[in-house]
Formats: structure tokens, C-alpha cells, sequence
């Protein structure tokens, strides 16, 4: 047991058993490939890959790890890092891959030379997400091969055999994850670390790494090519597995986290004599032979995956090509919408087979609906001390304040994606709109320019570079009357804190110039900038209305460190943040600040409002809030 | 203690942020690894702010393939926080053991108004309609006799130990406690999962 404590991702130990979350046993698949470049933008639910992988780098000196400004990106450096010859990754969640979708789509026409696997995870439910969407028409629309892990032991296994299989043929691989197989806790047996011994060569070759319509044609057809001999392939490939029951009443065909709810399924029910089944780890393309056996071999098919029909069309094309005539089930039983489950897997098979549910699921959704309005609230809340509590709120007050003086509504308030996103629920409730990565600033001109305005739009500094540079600078080109806040906590705090060009470090923790959002605003000839501390209330207020009094765009950097990394530092140095407390005498319980702010540490208690010292960082915003003066700094006493 | 082969347990642990919840799933889970079991689950991460809903299910032995427990399967349900236990009832087998802490963590709306926290007899009632097999214990008034009031994470372990369901020795997760809690907390955490394996095990024996 000592033995097993010590393990790690990078350590070389095949054969030893690892208790691995999904993410992590696909970071260490690329690890035993020999992934020289990792170039990420994080993304619920991949982020745990990237972060595992830059991780380990500290071990692997072979190793070059970046977290990227975005998906695009994180996309071209390592896509140009394969054409070195060394083995290169990204990571990305899959609204990422709508960002990264130019230079994939070219890529793909290009192929690789050194293997590249390219990870965008799903997020079926939308857990963490804005949108479902399945990343795989990407992979049709591009000719990609799409490897689907449907454990975390295969998670690592194929992660690490996608590299050789994009060097064998040339071809960047696509993997697919879901949130339940990266958020996924399993045990992982370990293989072989290999040690690559490449160098990074970059052969000049105009014909190859140019897309020049002269060129692109021809890659265009050796990417058709290419692409029949891997789906002709697809019938050896490994991870495809046909298991023909004699006298089966069902074919199955099932990818990822669908095979395993099928198993489950089949097991629970005890049909296992009645259905053959077909998994398939690559789903695009499919491998016709396979498909076609078990066409021929059973009277029905049926299909089970997450999202979109992408293996269910690719079968009917089969049939048709072969004329058959046979019924072939899939989201007919299945639904497109959020996540698959066992019991969506055993519901889908009582439609086709006449099967008995092991248990009442109605009688236990009697239940869960009887519960679920007993349980007391528990909202996602901005934590106790972010300064985009403080930021929202006056930017919030500005705007009350604008509309008093000028009888006119701002127009819109625009929010962006970060925990700031977090805003849009009471009390804050900041937020008319929220689209996408750095949409707040094109939203807000938008409806400035179709109303005249003024707008506000509030962006994070991840957000801001991601895509948010190009915003500001439409901005100003077309004198949209914008005023844009930037939430600059230097880091990536939504995502788990990784490191972004306001940060002033790299991912692996080499110091790096801090680029400050309004050096660049200046720079791109915005005539309102101005910096505030949000924890200064009163001045913040006061700043952000004279940003909406301008002419033009404005811009204000609302510039506090997260809260939680500040703790941290502070528990580190053996320190604690100084709380606030509220003075009974002058508190007149009118909650003001609870109605204002709505920061976890304050409560209400039997002798009236309180604050929780365990949870109070003293932001002191509460204090600037409170009509009574009733709050002080425990420092103060 | 001999430990039971099994051929599928499901375990869901639930609580709110700040309970360890997802500590205890990696005690469980790696004491499960070290005595050789498969082992599938899945955490739902991300959501482990303070006083946020946290969940995280783990799955023992070779019947388990997907990182869910399915509906209608889940063995046991530790509920750390006694009103989560409300959100997982759904999940229950119909022989479904759960244990429940009594200590209540009242989320800041409940202060507001904004919305009411259950009576403990109507979590029971609740969680009656679909299993008889409920234990009760105040694994924090435990956790604070055992001298850290921290520990009801692990005195709530112990109890899941006192069920006699597990198919993991208590030696290898007393071991693992050992080398993954803070030197200083060792003791009373050993001491909390002791007496929360001690409720359990008398009242099932009661
Ligand atoms: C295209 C795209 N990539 C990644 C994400 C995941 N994501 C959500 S918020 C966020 C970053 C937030 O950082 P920042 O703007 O600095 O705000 P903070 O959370 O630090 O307040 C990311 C990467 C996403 N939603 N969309």
C-alpha cells in the first residue's frame, strides 16, 4: 500500500493499478506516447487533462506544456509543432472546437506528420456548459477519425494508441470524451512510458504546409484517399468489437459511455443471451464489414449514443447501400437531448424487446418529485469576497445612477462567460444577455448601435484575451458608445485557476510580462481608460458613470486579485484574512446588505444579521454598502 | 473482520461543500484499489464551493462497468448533509441502506426566506416510502467528542464500515486514513471512524 501512495501519473510503472479520474488516465495515455507539445485553453469538463499533463512536464524534460490565449491557438502551435515529427496534443472543451474550427478544417486537407490528438470533450446535460452540441459532425465535416473511450482504463489505452494511429496514417485524431467519463473515478492499470528520442525537425516543404488552392486540391484528394483506406482499416481496429450471440432478437451498436450503460443494462435485465453487440471505440467512419455482420446476423439494430445520430446515419447508409431493409432504432428510443444513462439505455430496449424493468421507475420519480421541493436552496454563488461581487454591484448603482439623471435606461447590461457569468442571478442580477466567449462586447455594440445606447459590457481577463481584442477594437474603429468593464483578477479562476497573459507566469511557472488590458485599450485608441479598485466602492461607482458620460467607447479595469488563490497565499504564509463584524447597537436589521450583495458570509441569525467569520475576507464592500455604518473590520476594534 | 465478496456495490456519498465529501470518496476509493476490488465512479466537480450541493458515487466490484450507479441500484447512501439525502432518494434500491448524519447545514437562503429547510421527520418520512433501512447518527456531535470537529467526514466513513457491507477490510482504510490526514488529525480522526463504526454496528445488531 506504501507502494501504491507513491505512484503518480508520470510514474514508470506498468502493471500498477492507479485510481485515476477520466481526465487524468487521458493525460497519462498521452504521457506513455511520448506527447512532446501540449498546447491547451481550459474548458469544464477537459480542463483536468491539460492541467495533469503540464503537471507531469515538471518530471518529463523532453516536455514543451503552454496554456494558450484560446482554442485556435492551442490548436495551431501544437498542429504546427506535429509538423516537426514530434507527437503533439491540445485540449479543449467543445464549444472550444468552434473557436479552433478554421485552422482544423484546413489541417485536416493537410494531414500531420507527427501524431496529433486533438481532445474536445463533450458535455451532454450542459453541466458546465451553454450549449450541447456533438463535436463529431466536426469530425464528419473534416474527415477526421473519432476515437470514443467508454472507461477510464480505455481512456488511457486509446489516448495513447490515437498518436501512433494519427503517425500511421498521417491523420490528426479526434478524441472524444464526455463529462461523465473525464469527471469519471476508476482503476487504471499502468503501461509503459515510452521515452521518444526525436528531434524536432521542420522540413521546409512548400507543397505541403501552404494552402494555396494549387496545393489544397490535391490535398483535398489525398485527404478523400486517405480517409477510405482508415474507414477500410476500421474493421481490425482494435478498439471495434463485434460479439455475435446465435439467435440474438437484437443488434446493438453502442460507442462510449453508452457501451458501459449498456452493459450495465444487459446485465440488470439479464438479456444477455438475447442481444449481439457491436461497440465501436473509432465512430468515425465505421467500419462497414462489422456493421454489415451484424446486419445481416440479427432481425433489428439499434443504436445507442450520447448526443446526435453521427453513428445511426453512417449505419442507415450501410443498409442502404446494401439493401437492407431491415429497421435500425436509434434516436427514434434514444433521445438527443442531455445524457444518457442506464435507464434511458433500458427504456430505449423495452421499446424494442419485451423486457421487464427490474424496478418502478415511476413509483421512485414519485418520490424524487415529492423530495425535490423540500430540499432547501442551494444556488451557485459568487464566493464570499470576489471582487466581481463588488464590480457588478456598482457597476449596477452607475447605471441606476445614469438612468436618474438622464431619464434613460442604459440599454443593455452584457455579460460574459467566467464566474462573473454568476452575476446574472438576484441579487446582482447583472445580466441581460450572455452568448459566448467575449460576445459581451460585440452584444453591447450591437444594441448600442441599433439603439444609440449606452451599453455596458463586463469581460474577464481570460475572456478579454481569448477573443475579446478584436471586440474592442471594432469598437473603437466604429465608434460604438460602449462602456466595456474589464474583471481583472489576473487568472483563469472559473476553470480551475490556470494562468492567462494578464498572469504574469507561464504554465510552467516561468515568469512572463503581465499585459495589462488597459495598456491595450490605450493602445488601441480608446479615449475614456481608467483603473479602479472594485473593493473602492464609491469610486468605482463614480468611475464607471463617467465612462457612460463619454463619448465613445470606454473602457474601466476593475482590478482585484480571486479571493480564493489571495487565501490561499495567506494560509501559506501562515496568515488569515481580517473579517468584518457587525455592530448590534447600530444595526437596525433593515438587511441591505443582504439584499444588495448577497455574500455567503453574511447570515441571519437569531439576534439579527451576522457574519460568518470562517467565511468573511474582509472585503469590507458590505461596509460601504450599509446605510447605518454598522460594519467594521474585526481589525478596527 | 472478514471482508464480502461482492459482485456490485453502489455507494453514493452525498453533502455540501465543506464537508470532504470528495475526501472521503478518495479514502474509499483507494482503499477499495488497495485490497485489489474494481472500482467505477464518478464526482461531479467543480460545484465543491462552500455550502454548494456535492455528490460523488463509487461502484465496487467486477458487475460494474459505467462510472453511474444506475437508478434504482444504489446500495447504500451515506448523506453527510441529512437534507441531501432528499436529492438522492430517486437512486434508491429497494433494499437500500442509508445513513444519515443528523447535523444540519442550512444554506443562506433559508435565512432569507427564500426557501425552508425539512423537518428531520419529514426527511425520514420521505426516504421511508422507499427504504426501511435508515441510521441515523450525529456524526458531527461524534467528530467533536472525538476531538475534531472536522472529522464527521470520517466518523460517517466508519458507520459506512459498521454497515458490514463492504467488501474493503477496515485495516486498509484505517491504514490509508493514517497516511492521508494531517499528522495532527490522526488520532481523532481514527477515533471518529471507530465510534461511527461502533453506532452503526450496534444498531444494526439492536
Ligand atoms: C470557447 C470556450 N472556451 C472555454 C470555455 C470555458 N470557460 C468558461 S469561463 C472561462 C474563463 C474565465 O476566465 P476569466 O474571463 O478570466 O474570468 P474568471 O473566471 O477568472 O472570473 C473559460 C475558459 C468556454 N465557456 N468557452
Amino acid at each position: 500500500m506504501n507502494h501504491m501512495k507513491q505512484l503518480t501519473i508520470t510514474s514508470d510503472a506498468p502493471g500498477a493499478p492507479l485510481l485515476l479520474l477520466g481526465n487524468e488516465a487521458i493525460a497519462r495515455g498521452a504521457i506513455e506516447a511520448g506527447v512532446t507539445v501540449l498546447s491547451s485553453y481550459p474548458g469544464t469538463p477537459s480542463s483536468e487533462i491539460g492541467q495533469a499533463v503540464i503537471d507531469a512536464a515538471k518530471d518529463l524534460p523532453h516536455m514543451y506544456v503552454e496554456w494558450s490565449a484560446n482554442e485556435k491557438l492551442g490548436f495551431e502551435v501544437a498542429f504546427s509543432a506535429s509538423m516537426t515529427g514530434v507527437r503533439t496534443m491540445t485540449t479543449m472543451k467543445h464549444v472550444g472546437l468552434n473557436v479552433a474550427h478554421d485552422p482544423v478544417m484546413t489541417a485536416c486537407n493537410m494531414g500531420v506528420k507527427g501524431g496529433l490528438v486533438v481532445v474536445v470533450a463533450d458535455d451532454p446535460h450542459m453541466h458546465s456548459s451553454q450549449n450541447e452540441q456533438d463535436s463529431r459532425y466536426v469530425a464528419l465535416q473534416g474527415y477526421l477519425p473519432v476515437f470514443e473511450p467508454a472507461t477510464g482504463q480505455e481512456a488511457k489505452d486509446m489516448m495513447a494508441d490515437a498518436f501512433m494511429f494519427s503517425e500511421e496514417w498521417g491523420q490528426m485524431v479526434m478524441f472524444r470524451p464526455v463529462t461523465r467519463l473525464s469527471h469519471a473515478r476508476s482503476r487504471v492499470i499502468l503501461g509503459p512510458i515510452e521515452r521518444p528520442e526525436r528531434e524536432a525537425v521542420f522540413d521546409k516543404d512548400s507543397t505541403r504546409w501552404v494552402c494555396q488552392p494549387s496545393n489544397s486540391r490535391r490535398h483535398r484528394v489525398e485527404m478523400l484517399t486517405r480517409h477510405a483506406r482508415i474507414k477500410e482499416a476500421a474493421d481490425s481496429f482494435k478498439y471495434n468489437r463485434l460479439d455475435l450471440r446465435p439467435g440474438a432478437k437484437l443488434g446493438i451498436i453502442a460507442s462510449g459511455l453508452g457501451w458501459a450503460y449498456l452493459e450495465d443494462a444487459v446485465r440488470w435485465l439479464g438479456i444477455a443471451d438475447q442481444v449481439s453487440i457491436l461497440k465501436l471505440g473509432m465512430t468515425v467512419p465505421i467500419p462497414d464489414k462489422l456493421v454489415l455482420e451484424l446486419l445481416e446476423a440479427t432481425p433489428e439494430v439499434l443504436v445507442v449514443e450520447d448526443l446526435e445520430p453521427i453513428i445511426e446515419n453512417q449505419v442507415k447508409v450501410v443498409a442502404q447501400n446494401h439493401k437492407i431493409a431491415k429497421t435500425i432504432h436509434g434516436k427514434n428510443v434514444v433521445p438527443v437531448n442531455g445524457e444518457l444513462s442506464t435507464r434511458r439505455v433500458m427504456e430505449a430496449l423495452a421499446q424494442v424487446l419485451s423486457v421487464e424493468m427490474p424496478v418502478d421507475f415511476r413509483s421512485l420519480d414519485a418520490v424524487g418529485d415529492e423530495a425535490a421541493p423540500l430540499l432547501p436552496l442551494r444556488p451557485p454563488a459568487l464566493c464570499s469576497g470576489c471582487p466581481h461581487r463588488a464590480s457588478l454591484y456598482a457597476e449596477g448603482q452607475a447605471a441606476r445612477k445614469y438612468k436618474r439623471e438622464f431619464k434613460k435606461e442604459v440599454a443593455a447590461r452584457c455579460g460574459d462567460i467566467g464566474c462573473y457569468g454568476l452575476g446574472f442571478f438576484a441579487p446582482l442580477s447583472s445580466d441581460d444577455t450572455q452568448i459566448c466567449m467575449s460576445a459581451s462586447l460585440g452584444a453591447a455594440q450591437g444594441i448600442a448601435q441599433a439603439t444609440g445606447g449606452p451599453t455596458i459590457a463586463h469581460i474577464g481577463d481570460s475572456t478579454f484575451f481569448h477573443s475579446g481584442l478584436s471586440s474592442l477594437a471594432n469598437a473603437v474603429f466604429n465608434n460604438a458608445n460602449v462602456t466595456l468593464l474589464i474583471l481583472d483578477n489576473a487568472i483563469t479562476a472559473q476553470t480551475g485557476f490556470q494562468e492567462d497573459p494578464a498572469t504574469g507566469r507561464t504554465a510552467s511557472g516561468s515568469p512572463s510580462p503581465v499585459i495589462k488590458p488597459e495598456d491595450v485599450a490605450r493602445a488601441m485608441q480608446v479615449k475614456f481608460v481608467e483603473v479602479v479598485d472594485p473593493f473602492e466602492v464609491d469610486t468605482t461607482i463614480d468611475t464607471i458613470g463617467r465612462a457612460l458620460r463619454s463619448e465613445g467607447p470606454a473602457v474601466v479595469v476593475c482590478r482585484q486579485a480571486c479571493q480564493v488563490l489571495k487565501q490561499r497565499e495567506l494560509k501559506e504564509e501562515g496568515k488569515r484574512f481580517v473579517p468584518c463584524e457587525i455592530d448590534r447597537e447600530a444595526c437596525n436589521d433593515c438587511r441591505v446588505c443582504i439584499k444588495r450583495l448577497g455574500c455567503p458570509a453574511i447570515l441571519i441569525e437569531a439576534e439579527g444579521v451576522v457574519i460568518d467569520s470562517g467565511q468573511c475576507t474582509g472585503c469590507m464592500v458590505c461596509a460601504a454598502v450599509c446605510p447605518k455604518d454598522a460594519i467594521k473590520s474585526v481589525g478596527s476594534r | 473482520m472478514p471482508t464480502t465478496a461482492v459482485e456490485e456495490l453502489n455507494i453514493i456519498l452525498a453533502g455540501v461543500g465543506g464537508q470532504g465529501v470528495i475526501l472521503m470518496s478518495d479514502l474509499l476509493g483507494n482503499s477499495a484499489l488497495a485490497d485489489g476490488l474494481n472500482i467505477q465512479g464518478s464526482e461531479v466537480l467543480g460545484m465543491a464551493q462552500r455550502g454548494g450541493s456535492v455528490f460523488s458515487n463509487i461502484r465496487l466490484g467486477d458487475g460494474a462497468v459505467g462510472p453511474l450507479t444506475p437508478q434504482g441500484k444504489c446500495d447504500i447512501l451515506v448523506a453527510v448533509e441529512p437534507s441531501e439525502a432528499l436529492r438522492y432518494v430517486k437512486e434508491l434500491a429497494p433494499s437500500a441502506l442509508v445513513i444519515l448524519n443528523t447535523t444540519e447545514v442550512r444554506p443562506y437562503t433559508v435565512a432569507t426566506g427564500e426557501s425552508a429547510y425539512p423537518a428531520f421527520d419529514v426527511i425520514l418520512a420521505t426516504v421511508r416510502k422507499v427504504t426501511k433501512q435508515i441510521i441515523p447518527l450525529d456524526a458531527t456531535q461524534i467528530a467533536k467528542e472525538a476531538g475534531n470537529a472536522l472529522a464527521a467526514n470520517t466518523a460517517m466513513l466508519g458507520a459506512l464500515f459498521g454497515s458490514g457491507r463492504l467488501p474493503i477490510k477496515v485495516e486498509t482504510m484505517k491504514e490509508l486514513i493514517k497516511s492521508r490526514v494531517p499528522p495532527k488529525a490522526v488520532e481523532a480522526n481514527l477515533k471518529a471512524f471507530d465510534m461511527g463504526y461502533a453506532a452503526v454496528a450496534e444498531s444494526l445488531n439492536a
